[in-house]
């Protein structure tokens, strides 16, 4: 037992002493900061200011023949950012764009004697393609000065407008028993991050384990070593030290994430602040009128607290520790298996032959995943998630939205079942082929 | 005896590896183990080592089976040997030390000895790859013998030593049996068997095809065949046909007769026929070298 230790240590020390180690350990919670922040910064970035050209042959759009009598909500509006000027015809503001470099596009609407209403409009640019959002907010305006136009040609107020496409009904999907709703965006998201989570840590700490037994075959310290620990013993140290490892390390992702999004808050109150502000802002130029806005700030603060309420009606008392359950023994019952495909390889190369037939049944559930999506209680997801080959990151998928407790015990049991039996079976074939090379196997051929 | 191995048999699939071997170890000895490759050498001692078990036959330490934890008292080093290539030298011997049962600072007390001895201990920090492969070797045969076991085994210890190496090796199995402790090991080096090993046994085709002492090995396989060194002078010697002259050269005054008697005969019938005609210097039996009867027992049994 005393050795068992030992090769535990050694195991953890010399992978958790390595560059690499610190590097993703520090590189995956800057990614997730950083995705967390570019968007925060890029909100925040200033836009260009472009100034957009608008010959208008049908002057539904504010054709300048008519300026006197331009209603705002038939006319181009301008912003901070990007100014509209309008032109009298396409050639006298292709003259105006060749003059002056501060004209980034030209909005060109053709009338045609067929139609009442335009149907076709082109933006022109010169050598430099118009930002994204200068294209976004022309098509917004277009469509908006259009659907203006139509609701005062059949009578329709703005507000009576207002109320028409901003009331909806919501369907809810709720438990006959408990009357709680279902949430079930929140829960496939979630159910898809916890399958995926699982599959990755297993496979990554999995190979892992597969790499440190090629290693020690190919380095040919493998003799000595099985002189003076029992296979067995070996094995088990080795997948044992590189689950704490692992454990380890996601306990250093969780707290780094965690600290380093606070930091972001904090150290960026004003911006946050101001980021909240503009956001409003720029809702408020976009919505036509009071009254569509009012209608929609309700929509949202109603959408808001259903949000919240569906992250609450998860059940973390039960997702976590069954996350943790899961991806140990799913971690333990593919490490000695992939302990058992290093021992049967002489190098890397053969060690990825070895290890696919361990990575099909992952595979499969992955595919699974939309399919068990639909049906999280289907025959299929309830069949996958007892295969203690599969079980991990099915019922990782499943347990969000609630999976029968009876159910649930199965797998478990099943899995703590298989774990016995796989790791006997790897012990075997591992003390078997440990110390068999290539050259053996050749020349036992060869008589 | 300090090891027995009684009747071992060994298959891999169809393939017998060893079949009905015996040897035994006399306690303080050093005991080689010779064969072509694939003989079955490396198998026999994969058994002593308790690294995979016999078929049949049972192996004796000290007159009672061997148990798990006798592995303590070997000190083995592989012929396929190597080292974590990552790990620093200093922690990576105080590792294998203490899988050999002993503490951390017991291994790292005897180490820094060692170290010193070999004159590498300015490496104790230095991961194994950037050692050269003498270095290696050294740090590979500190690791073996460090617990102080007293049955030693080394497979094909000389391979891949440098001449420097190979006899600081050589010095160092001396030393290991003046203090009392019991070295096998394989090799096909037939030299350092004359020189080192006190008992043999020869392995050919999974059997063993001879064993013994050595020098009980060469005095049986004498072949009657003597050199005789007289001071030179110009009439020719002559013998009888019971006397076969095979060579005759002359050097610095002295002659050097190499002559092989025919059944019967003996160095004292030689001395007396030489005597009235010479002045004799010396004479020695030319006992077959280790190498000749190896090749020769080899071949009798068919190399593969």
């Amino acid at each position: 037992m005393n050795k068992i230790l030992l090769v535990i240590r050694r195991e953890y020390m010399t992978r958790v002493r390595k560059t690499s180690f610190w590097l993703l350990t520090l590189l995956v919670p800057i990614m997730l900061a950083a995705l967390y922040a570019i968007p925060i910064y890029l909100a925040m970035k200033p836009l260009e200011k472009s100034v957009v050209l608008v010959a208008d042959e049908s002057g539904i759009f504010g054709g300048l023949d008519r300026d006197d009598t331009l209603r705002s909500d038939s006319h181009f509006a301008s912003s901070d950012d990007i100014t509209y000027r309008y032109a009298a015809t396409l050639d006298y503001a292709k003259r105006q764009m060749s003059n002056d470099k501060d004209i980034t596009a030209i909005l060109y609407v053709r009338s045609r004697a067929s139609e009442a209403i335009p149907t076709d409009a082109c933006l022109y640019y010169k050598s430099d393609l118009p930002p994204q959002q200068v294209r976004y907010d022309v098509d917004k305006q277009l469509q908006r000065i259009l659907r203006n136009r139509l609701l005062q040609a059949h009578g329709i107020s703005d507000d009576e407008y207002a109320l028409i496409s901003n009331t909806k009904i919501n369907l809810r999907t709720e438990d006959l028993e408990t009357g709680r709703a279902a949430f079930l965006e929140v829960k496939m998201g979630l159910g898809l991050i916890l399958a995926m989570l699982i599959y990755i840590v297993i496979f990554m700490f999995g190979s892992q384990v597969m790499r440190g037994v090629v290693e020690e075959k190919s380095s040919r310290i493998i003799e000595v070593i099985v002189c003076s620990v029992k296979p067995f013993q070996l094995m088990m140290g080795k997948v044992i030290g590189i689950a704490m490892v692992g454990l380890t390390q996601f306990l250093l992702w969780v707290v780094l994430t965690g600290v380093a999004l606070v930091g972001i808050q904090a150290s960026n109150s004003e911006l946050f602040q101001m980021a909240t502000q503009k956001h409003e802002v720029t809702e408020l130029a976009t919505k036509g009128s009071e009254a569509a806005l009012q209608m929609q700030q309700a929509d949202q603060l109603a959408d808001i607290p259903q949000l919240v309420e569906g992250i609450t009606s998860i059940d973390f008392g039960v997702i976590l520790p069954t996350f943790l359950f899961y991806f140990i023994f799913g971690y333990l019952l593919y490490a000695t298996l992939f302990a058992a495909a290093g021992a049967l390889s002489d190098n890397d190369t053969d060690s990825q032959l070895f290890s696919l037939p361990l990575t099909i049944p992952l595979l499969i559930t992955i595919l699974c995943m939309p399919a068990m999506i639909n049906a999280p209680s289907g025959t299929l997801s309830v069949v996958l998630s007892m295969i203690p080959f599969t079980s991990p990151v099915a019922m990782m998928l499943r347990i969000p939205f609630g999976v029968p407790i009876p159910q649930l015990w199965w797998s478990m049991a099943l899995l703590v079942i298989a774990f016995p039996l796989c790791t006997w079976l790897a012990a075997k074939l591992y003390r078997s082929s440990i110390l068999r090379f290539n050259r053996l196997t050749f020349r036992r051929k060869k008589r | 005896m300090i090891l027995e191995a009684q009747h071992i048999e060994k298959k891999f699939g169809d393939f017998r590896a060893l079949d009905d071997v015996s040897v035994s170890v006399r306690q303080g000895t050093i005991f080689g183990l010779l064969g072509p490759n694939g003989a079955g050498k490396t198998t026999l001692i994969r058994l002593i080592n308790r690294i995979s078990r016999p078929d049949k036959g049972v192996i004796l330490l000290d007159g009672r089976p061997m148990t798990d934890g006798d592995v303590q008292r070997i000190g083995y080093l592989p012929e396929e040997r190597g080292l974590y290539k990552k790990m620093k030298v200093g922690e990576q011997a105080v590792y294998l030390a203490q899988l050999k049962g002993l503490s951390r600072r017991e291994a790292e007390k005897r180490l820094i000895q060692w170290f010193e001895k070999f004159e590498i201990a300015s490496w104790w920090n230095r991961p194994v790859e950037e050692l050269s492969k003498g270095m290696q070797q050294k740090v590979q045969f500190i690791v073996t013998v460090l617990h102080e076991p007293s049955l030693l085994i080394f497979d094909e210890p000389f391979s891949g030593f440098d001449p420097v190496n190979a006899t600081l090796l050589k010095n160092e199995i001396l030393a290991l049996r003046k203090k009392g402790a019991t070295v096998i090991f394989s090799t096909h080096n037939m030299a350092s068997v004359e020189e080192l090993c006190d008992d043999i046994a020869l392995i050919n085709k999974s059997k063993v095809v001879l064993s013994g002492s050595v020098s009980h090995i060469r005095r049986s396989y004498s072949r009657n065949l003597f050199e005789v060194v007289t001071l030179a002078i110009d009439s020719p010697l002559s013998l009888s046909a019971e006397y076969r002259i095979q060579s005759h050269r002359t050097l610095e005054g002295e002659e050097i007769y190499r002559i092989a008697l025919s059944e019967g005969c003996s160095a004292n019938s030689l001395l007396s026929a030489i005597m009235p005609q010479r002045q004799i210097v010396s004479i020695n039996e030319l006992l077959p070298s280790m190498n000749d009867i190896f090749v020769e027992t080899v071949k009798e049994g068919g190399a593969e």
